[in-house]
C-alpha cells in the first residue's frame, strides 16, 4: 500500500497550487469590479449620520457618487479621487482616517486586547504544579457572615441603593426636557417670520407675497389679517379688502379685520368705508387706532 | 387618569424594587427565609406589568394627555404598530425593558439554587431594576401630561411602521440583552456566596444559552429589518446600535465556549466574560440611548447619556473589586497538551475578545477623539473590514479545528481534518479562478467549506453521548458556517445600479432589467405615497410587474422608501425608488441583485434554533454523578454533554 | 460594597487595578466627550477659513445664457447652491433676491446653483419665490456642487472681488448673516 500516501500528497499537492493560483487572482482582481463604489464606501456622506457616500439617499450622496463615477471615468487613480474630496471636504470625509495621533487608538486598543488575552490564555494553559496548601478552592467563609460584619454589609449596601436612587432623582431634575424632543423648523413660522422682517422695510409685496406661501400651508386668520395689512400698505386695497372679509366671515366682530375692511373700502367702495370704520368703533373703541379713525370719520363725514 | 396611573405604577415599582432588593440582601446576609423577598420580586413584576399595560391602553385609546403618546401615537397608524409603538421610542421601551426585567427575577427568584448564591444573585438583579425604576421614574417617564392635549400624534418614526419584524424584534433583542444579567449576577455573587458559589458556572449556563439565543435571533431579525426596509440593500453598517447588540453576543460566545469542561479549568476567564457581557450591555444602552454616537437606527434620544454613563462606570466598578479581589475558585493549574480543546477553547475567547475591542473602540471612538483633541468622527465599514473580518475568519477556522483536538491521537486528527481541508482548498481554487471575489471572500468560503464538510465528521462522536442538546452545537456552528457564506457571498458578488430613468427606459444589472412603465401617485391614511409601475424580467424567468415606493409621512416630514425585495433561493433583486421628478416623467431607481443573502437568514435561524437546542440540553442535564446539589458538576469528564461546543 | 469578612490581609492585585484605572479614565474622557455634545455632520455651520480661490464654475444658465465665475471679477458673487426639493431654500429665495436687487448697485451679484433638478420645477420655484430675474445654473447631477464641496442644500458662498472663497454659510441664511459677511466686503 505504498501508492496512497504518494497518492495523497500529490492530490494535497495540486489541490495546494490551484487554491494557491486562485488567491493569487483574486486578490490580484479585488476592487477592480467597481471602483467607484469601492471609492464611495470610503466616503462619509456629508449630510447623513454614520452613512457612507456608496450606502446614503442624500441627493449631495448621489450627486459625490456621480463625481467619483466621472473622475474614475477620466482614469483618475482612487488616491486621486480621495485627495480631491478631502480638498473640498477636509479629511472627515474620508471613512477611514490615516492613523495618526488619536486615530491610534483605533489600533492600538486591539492590539493590547490581543496580547493581554494572549498573556491570559498563555497562564491558564501553562502547567505549573499546585503547590501545597493552594487548595483548588478556598472559600473564605461559609455559612452566613459572622453577625458584626454581616451588619456593616446591609447597613452600608442599603444606603448605596438608596445614594442611586437619590442620584438619579437628582441628576433628572436638572434635565431640561424641552432639548429632547425639539420641534422641526416649522416652514409657516419661518415664512411669517420673513415677511415681518420685508414688512419692516417697507417691502409690503414682498411681504405679501410670503405671508400667501404662509396662507397655503395654513389657513389661519391671523395670518390672513397679516396679508391684508400688508396688501393695503402696498396699495392693493380690493386684496386687502378681500383678505379682510375671509377674516370677518370666521371672526365678524373681529376689531383688527374691521379695521383693515373700513380702510381698504375706503378706496375701493368709499360709500360702505364709514360704516365698517363705525363698527369697528364700537366694538373697540380703546384700540390704538380708534382716535385716527375718529378724525378720519370726523373730516369726511 | 391613565397617565397618573402609570406614574403610580411607576413610583409603586420603584418601592417594591428596592424593597426586593434590601429583602434579598437580608436574605443574603443573614439568612433570613425567601419568601418575602419572592413575593416582593413578584410584585415588581406586576407593576411593571401594569405600567406597561396603562401604557399600552393609552397608546390604543389615542390618549394624547399622555406625553408618550402624544409623540409616538397616532390616529391613522394601524393597530398593529400602534401596539408595537410601545417600544419605538425610549421612554416607552424602557418600559418593555423593566416588564422583561422583571420576569427574568421572577423566573429567577423560583428556581431553586444553593441558598447565598441564589440570593446574593438577585440582590445584583434587583439592584439593576431599582436603577431602572429610578430611570424611568424620574428622567423618562413617559406618563407625563401633556398641556394643552393635541388632537392628533406624529405616530412612531416611518421606518418603524414598515416591516412586521418590528413586533418581534425588539422584544428579542431586550430579552436577550437583559438576559445577560444573570451570569453577571451570578458572577457577581459567586464570590460573595463562599462555598456556595462553587458551582455558579453551570447554574449560569442555561440562561445564558437562552440570553444568547433570543440575542441571536434579535440581531438576525434586526439585519433583516434594516435588508428591508432602509432600502440600500445592506444588512450589516457597522453601525453604533448594531455593533452594540453584536458586542454582548461576541463575549457571551466566548463565554459559552470558556464555559464547557471542568468549570475550574478556565475560572477567571468565565467571571471576566460574565461580568463582561451584561456591562457591554449596559454600556450599549449608554452608546444607542443617550444620543452619544449618531446611527441610522437612533430613534431615541434622550438625555439620560450621564446617567447611564455613571451606571455602566458602577457596574465595571463593582464586578472588577468583587470578581478580582476574592476569585471564588483558584483556577487549577493542571496541564494540558499544547494542541487541545483547551487550547482551541482559548484561542477561541482570545480572538472574540479582541473582535469585541475592535468593536469597541471602534464605535465609542467618536466619544473618545473629541476630547481627546481629535476630529470627532466615526469610524467606517473600511475599519472593520480590515480589522474584525480577517479575525472573524480564524475564529471560524478555529471552529473548524477544534472537534478534531477532541482526538488524542495526531495522526488520528490529522486524518479527520484530511477531507475538510482538501474539500476547502477545492473550494478555494475553484472559486478563485472562476471569478474574483477578492481575498477575504475568498478565505471565508474556503474557510466555510473547510467547517461544514469538517461537521459530519463530528456526528458520530456527539450520537454516542447521551442527552438532549447533543446535536445543538453542530447546529448552531452549521448556521454560523452559512451565514459567513451569506456575507462574504453577498458582499463580493452583489452587483447594483442606480440611474434615472425616463418612462419606458430600462435600468440593467447583469442579467436582471427593470423598465419603468409609469409612476403612479396616491395619497392614503399615512400621507403621500408614489409608486413606480415596473416591469422586472430576469433571464430565464416571466416578467412581472414590481412597483416600489417612497412614501411620504407629513407627520414627522420624512420621505421613506419601501424597496421591492424578490427572494430566491440564490440571490435576490432589490428594487429601490429613490426619487420621482415632478412630471412624473422619469424616477430614479436602484436595481440591485444581492446573491446568497437567503443563507444569511437561514444560518441566523440555524444559530439560534443551535442555541435554544443547547438551551434546553443546560438545563435538564443527565445526573452522571448522581449526587445533588453542586457535587453533580462534572469534573472528570471532559465535555459535558448538552454543551454548545 | 459588601465584604462579608475580611480577614486575610491581601496586596492590591495588579490586574483589577489597571481595569479600574482604565475605567476610570475611559469614563472621564467619555464623560468629556458628553459635555462638548454631539455635533452632527455638517452643524459647524459658519465655517470660515481662510481664504481660498473659488472653484471654477460657468456653462449655460436656466434662460439661455450663459455665466462665467471668471466674468464676475471685480464684483461680490453670492452663490446659492439650492433646488426646488428643499424646503429651506423656498424660504430663504426671497431674501436673496431681496439682497441682490438691494445692494447690486454696490457690485453684488448673485448666481444660483440649481442641485439636481428640473428646469420646470426650478421655473415654478423661481416664480413662486418671486426670484424669476435670479441667474440660475443648473447642475443636473450635482457634481457641480460637490466641486464645490457643498455638503448640503441650501448652502451659500460668498466670493469676494477677488474671486475667493471668503464665507460660507450651510443651512438657511439670515438677513443678519447678510448684513455682517457681505455688506463690509461690499463697503471695501
Amino acid at each position: 500500500m505504498r501508492w496512497r500516501p504518494v497518492a495523497v500528497t500529490l492530490v494535497l499537492v495540486a489541490l495546494l497550487a490551484a487554491a494557491g493560483a486562485g488567491l493569487t487572482r483574486s486578490a490580484a482582481g479585488a476592487g477592480q469590479d467597481d471602483p467607484v463604489r469601492s471609492v464611495a464606501a470610503d466616503l462619509r456622506c456629508p449630510a447623513c449620520q454614520g452613512e457612507s457616500v456608496a450606502d446614503s439617499r442624500s441627493p449631495i450622496a448621489a450627486a459625490m457618487r456621480q463625481a467619483v463615477a466621472d473622475q474614475a471615468a477620466q482614469g483618475r487613480s482612487r488616491d486621486e479621487i480621495r485627495r480631491w474630496f478631502v480638498q473640498r471636504y477636509g479629511p472627515d470625509v474620508l471613512a477611514d482616517p490615516p492613523a495618526r495621533g488619536v486615530e491610534l487608538l483605533l489600533w492600538a486598543v486591539p492590539a493590547l486586547t490581543l496580547l493581554a488575552a494572549g498573556y491570559a490564555a498563555r497562564r491558564t494553559l501553562r502547567a505549573r504544579p499546585r503547590r501545597s496548601g493552594e487548595l483548588p478552592t478556598a472559600p473564605p467563609a461559609a455559612g452566613p457572615a459572622p453577625g458584626g460584619a454581616a451588619r456593616w454589609a446591609w447597613r452600608w449596601s442599603a444606603l448605596g441603593l438608596i445614594a442611586v436612587v437619590v442620584s438619579v432623582a437628582v441628576a433628572a431634575r436638572g434635565l431640561d426636557r424641552p432639548r429632547s424632543d425639539p420641534t422641526p423648523a416649522d416652514p409657516v413660522a419661518v415664512a411669517v417670520g420673513l415677511a415681518r422682517d420685508l414688512e419692516a422695510q417697507d417691502r409690503y409685496d414682498a411681504a405679501a407675497q410670503m405671508y400667501r406661501e404662509a396662507l397655503r400651508d395654513r389657513p389661519d386668520d391671523t395670518i390672513r389679517l397679516r396679508l391684508a395689512f400688508a396688501l393695503l400698505r402696498a396699495g392693493d386695497a380690493a386684496g386687502a379688502a378681500q383678505a379682510a372679509t375671509e377674516t370677518l366671515a370666521h371672526a365678524p366682530e373681529l376689531p383688527d379685520g374691521l379695521l383693515v375692511l373700513g380702510l381698504a373700502q375706503r378706496r375701493t367702495r368709499p360709500t360702505e368705508a364709514p360704516r365698517t370704520l363705525r363698527r369697528f368703533l364700537t366694538v373697540a373703541p380703546e384700540h390704538p387706532a380708534a382716535p385716527e379713525i375718529r378724525r378720519l370719520l370726523a373730516t369726511r363725514p | 387618569m391613565l397617565g397618573e396611573l402609570g406614574t403610580s405604577g411607576l413610583t409603586a415599582g420603584l418601592l417594591c424594587a428596592t424593597l426586593t432588593a434590601l429583602l434579598w440582601l437580608r436574605a443574603a446576609l443573614f439568612g433570613t427565609p425567601t419568601r418575602p423577598a419572592r413575593l416582593a420580586t413578584a410584585a415588581t413584576l406586576a407593576t411593571a406589568a401594569v405600567a406597561c399595560g396603562v401604557l399600552e391602553a393609552a397608546l390604543l385609546r389615542h390618549d394624547f394627555s399622555v406625553r408618550y403618546v402624544a409623540e409616538n401615537g397616532g390616529r391613522r397608524v394601524p393597530l398593529y404598530y400602534t401596539v408595537t409603538s410601545l417600544w419605538s421610542a425610549l421612554d416607552g421601551s424602557l418600559l418593555l425593558w423593566l416588564l422583561i426585567l422583571g420576569g427574568y427575577a421572577v423566573l429567577l427568584a423560583g428556581r431553586r439554587y444553593p441558598a447565598r448564591l441564589h440570593a446574593y444573585a438577585m440582590v445584583v438583579v434587583s439592584a439593576v431594576t431599582v436603577f431602572f425604576f429610578a430611570l424611568s421614574c424620574f428622567a423618562a417617564n413617559p406618563f407625563r401630561a401633556v398641556d394643552p392635549v393635541p388632537a392628533d400624534g406624529p405616530g412612531p418614526n416611518p421606518l418603524l411602521q414598515q416591516h412586521p419584524a418590528m413586533g418581534v424584534h425588539p422584544p428579542l433583542l431586550y430579552a436577550g440583552y437583559i438576559g445577560l444579567i444573570v451570569p453577571f449576577a451570578f458572577a457577581l455573587a459567586a464570590p460573595l456566596a463562599g462555598r456556595d458559589g462553587r458551582g455558579w458556572l453551570r447554574v449560569a449556563r442555561p440562561w445564558t444559552l437562552v440570553a444568547w439565543t433570543a440575542l441571536t435571533a434579535g440581531i438576525g431579525l434586526g439585519a433583516w429589518w434594516s435588508y428591508a426596509v432602509l432600502g440600500w440593500g445592506g444588512y450589516w453598517a457597522w453601525d453604533p446600535v448594531e455593533n452594540a447588540s453584536l458586542l454582548p453576543w461576541l463575549t457571551a460566545t466566548a463565554f459559552l465556549h470558556t464555559g464547557l469542561g471542568p468549570g475550574a479549568r478556565r475560572a477567571g476567564w468565565n467571571l471576566v466574560l460574565a461580568c463582561a457581557s451584561f456591562v457591554l450591555v449596559l454600556l450599549g444602552t449608554f452608546l444607542t440611548r443617550s444620543g452619544a454616537v449618531a446611527s441610522v437606527h437612533a430613534f431615541t434620544d434622550s438625555p439620560l447619556g450621564p446617567m447611564l454613563l455613571g451606571f455602566v462606570l458602577l457596574a465595571v466598578v463593582a464586578s472588577t473589586i468583587l470578581t478580582g479581589w476574592r476569585p471564588p475558585e483558584r483556577a487549577s493549574r493542571a496541564a494540558s497538551p499544547a494542541l487541545s480543546r483547551n487550547t482551541a477553547v482559548l484561542v477561541n475567547g482570545v480572538l472574540l475578545v479582541t473582535i469585541a475591542a475592535v468593536v469597541l473602540i471602534g464605535t465609542i471612538f467618536p466619544l473618545l477623539s473629541g476630547p481627546l483633541g481629535g476630529v470627532r468622527t466615526s469610524v467606517g465599514p473600511d475599519y472593520y473590514h480590515r480589522t474584525a473580518v480577517p479575525l472573524a475568519i480564524v475564529v471560524l477556522l478555529a471552529m473548524g479545528v477544534t472537534p478534531a483536538l477532541r482526538v488524542r491521537d495526531r495522526t488520528r486528527a490529522l486524518r479527520r481534518l484530511a477531507v475538510p481541508g482538501a474539500v476547502a482548498l477545492a473550494t478555494v481554487a475553484v472559486v478563485g479562478l472562476l471569478s474574483r471575489p477578492g481575498l477575504p471572500t475568498l478565505t471565508a468560503f474556503g474557510t466555510a467549506a473547510f467547517v461544514l464538510t469538517g461537521l459530519p465528521g463530528e456526528l458520530p462522536e456527539r450520537l454516542r453521548r447521551s442527552g438532549r442538546g447533543r446535536l445543538a452545537g453542530l447546529v448552531a456552528h452549521t448556521g454560523i458556517a452559512l451565514v459567513a457564506v451569506g456575507v462574504a457571498g453577498s458582499s463580493a458578488y452583489g452587483r447594483d445600479a442606480e440611474r434615472t430613468v425616463r418612462t419606458g427606459e430600462v435600468l440593467r444589472v447583469g442579467d436582471v432589467s427593470v423598465r419603468l412603465v409609469g409612476v403612479d401617485r396616491t395619497g392614503d391614511t399615512g400621507g403621500m405615497a408614489v409608486h413606480a409601475r415596473l416591469r422586472l424580467s430576469e433571464s430565464g424567468g416571466t416578467e412581472r410587474t414590481v412597483t416600489p415606493a417612497l412614501r411620504y409621512h407629513p407627520a414627522r416630514d420624512t420621505a421613506v422608501t419601501v424597496p421591492v425585495i424578490d427572494t430566491g433561493l440564490l440571490r435576490d433583486t432589490y428594487v429601490t425608488l429613490i426619487a420621482v421628478s415632478p412630471d412624473d416623467g422619469s424616477a430614479t431607481l436602484r436595481l440591485a441583485v444581492n446573491p446568497l443573502v437567503g443563507l444569511l437568514w437561514a444560518g441566523g435561524a440555524l444559530t439560534a434554533a443551535g442555541g435554544l437546542g443547547s438551551a434546553i440540553g443546560a438545563a435538564r442535564p443527565r445526573r452522571r454523578t448522581g449526587t445533588a446539589g453542586e457535587e453533580a458538576r462534572p469534573t472528570s469528564v471532559p465535555v459535558r454533554a448538552g454543551a454548545a461546543g | 460594597m459588601i465584604r462579608p469578612a475580611g480577614r486575610r490581609p491581601r496586596r492590591v492585585p495588579v490586574w483589577p487595578a489597571l481595569v479600574l484605572a482604565v475605567t476610570v479614565a475611559v469614563g472621564v474622557v467619555v464623560a468629556l466627550g458628553l459635555r462638548s455634545g454631539p455635533t452632527p455632520p455638517g452643524s459647524d455651520a459658519g465655517t470660515t477659513g481662510p481664504p481660498v480661490p473659488a472653484p471654477a464654475l460657468s456653462g449655460p444658465t436656466l434662460d439661455g445664457g450663459r455665466f462665467d465665475l471668471a466674468d464676475a471679477h471685480g464684483h461680490v458673487l453670492l452663490v446659492n447652491v439650492f433646488a426646488s426639493w428643499c424646503g429651506p431654500c423656498r424660504d430663504e429665495l426671497p431674501l436673496l433676491v431681496d439682497a441682490g436687487r438691494r445692494w447690486s448697485p454696490q457690485g453684488l451679484r448673485l448666481v444660483g446653483l440649481n442641485v439636481r433638478d428640473g428646469s420646470e420645477a426650478v421655473r415654478a420655484l423661481l416664480d413662486e419665490t418671486g426670484a424669476a430675474g435670479l441667474t440660475v445654473l443648473p447642475d443636473p447631477d450635482g457634481t457641480r456642487a460637490v466641486d464645490w464641496g457643498v455638503r448640503g442644500v441650501p448652502e451659500t458662498f460668498v466670493v469676494d472681488r477677488d474671486g475667493r472663497i471668503v464665507d460660507r454659510q450651510r443651512g438657511v441664511i439670515t438677513r443678519q448673516w447678510l448684513e455682517q459677511r457681505v455688506a463690509p466686503l461690499l463697503a471695501g
